[in-house]
């Protein structure tokens, strides 16, 4: 397997084109944490956040049907998600990198990161109404003081887990 | 026939965009951990050239009155100014997305790639939603 990425001057650009492609194509704003709330409010209307005209979602639930159907073809042809256990680490400190670069991060004994860091994802994004996909990448195209402010959210988010809790937890 | 010409054209813009981010490694926590460790300009690269293309499309489309391929015209909407929600929101979803280096379109790609992990994730982000739908009322916004 190949560690080199594509390059971000290639990929970022192919990236901020869903704007476009969305907008002229099938007339819709960028994003995909909506998608959650359609999930739920297919299975229960109470409480009243999620009784609401959910066809107006319907559409992220098809494009993140693609993104899981990609990724299942990434997965059968053999992508694994440790692959960069060994080019990526050697930053920060501590013993979590150690334990990250032996047996990798994507391991089922971390089974209690990823079942309360998706809490934190879900409520989070539906708390700032949006994710990277509305606020960073579709509200920053915008100018939008909205996603200017969550964004800056998502980072601070990310630089107290990275420095002062992942760190603890191993 | 229509409805699912439809469907499918989301599903092959998702293909698309999943592609892209597996390929730039962007659904990796390794580099969402080497981001935030500022060790690499990989992924500032990587997302502050994905704004600057949607920024430029934005501009070219308002520039041009470019209409959708339906002949309307193209609205672009503000989400709500709530900074408080915007703010401590981000900040939420922020730890989750530098515990998991997942943010939602990765989320569901590693779904598709490794599902043991994917669901865990998912089941804690559809939790998450439903805790948010129940304290909505109780947040400051």
């Amino acid at each position: 397997m190949k560690n080199e990425p594509l390059a971000w001057y290639i990929a970022g650009p192919l990236i901020g084109l869903i704007v476009p492609l969305l907008l002229i194509l099938k007339e819709k704003q960028f994003g995909i944490s909506s998608s959650y709330r359609f999930f739920i409010s297919g299975l229960t209307k109470k409480p009243g956040y999620f009784n609401y005209k959910r066809e107006q979602d319907a559409w992220q639930f098809y494009f993140v049907i693609g993104l899981i159907l990609t990724g299942v073809m990434y997965g059968v042809n053999g992508y694994d998600l440790n692959a960069l256990k060994t080019t990526v680490v050697g930053f920060g400190g501590g013993d979590v990198i150690h334990y990250v670069s032996t047996v990798g991060f994507y391991d089922l004994s971390n089974w209690a990161i990823f079942l309360f860091g998706g809490i934190l994802i879900g409520f989070g994004s539906r708390y700032s109404n949006g994710c990277t996909a509305g606020h960073c990448i579709m509200g920053m195209s915008q100018f939008s003081k909205t996603s200017l402010i969550a964004t800056i959210g998502f980072f601070i988010g990310g630089l107290i887990t990275t420095y002062f809790i992942i760190p603890f937890l191993r | 026939m229509k409805k699912l010409f439809n469907i499918a054209s989301f599903i092959l813009l998702g293909i698309y965009f999943a592609i892209v981010l597996t390929e730039a490694q962007a659904i990796s926590w390794y580099r969402i951990q080497e981001m935030f460790y500022f060790k690499s300009f990989h992924m500032y690269g990587l997302l502050g050239s994905a704004i600057a293309t949607g920024a430029l499309s934005l501009w070219i489309i308002k520039k041009f009155n470019i209409q959708s391929v339906k002949h309307n015209p193209i609205v672009v909407k503000d989400k709500p100014f709530e900074w408080k929600a915007n703010f401590v929101g981000g900040i939420i979803f922020g730890l989750g997305w530098g515990l998991t280096g997942a943010c939602s379109a990765p989320l569901f790609i590693s779904l598709g790639i490794n599902w043991k992990i994917g669901i865990l994730l998912l089941i804690g982000a559809l939790l998450g939603t439903y805790l948010y739908g129940i304290l909505k009322d109780k947040l400051p916004h």
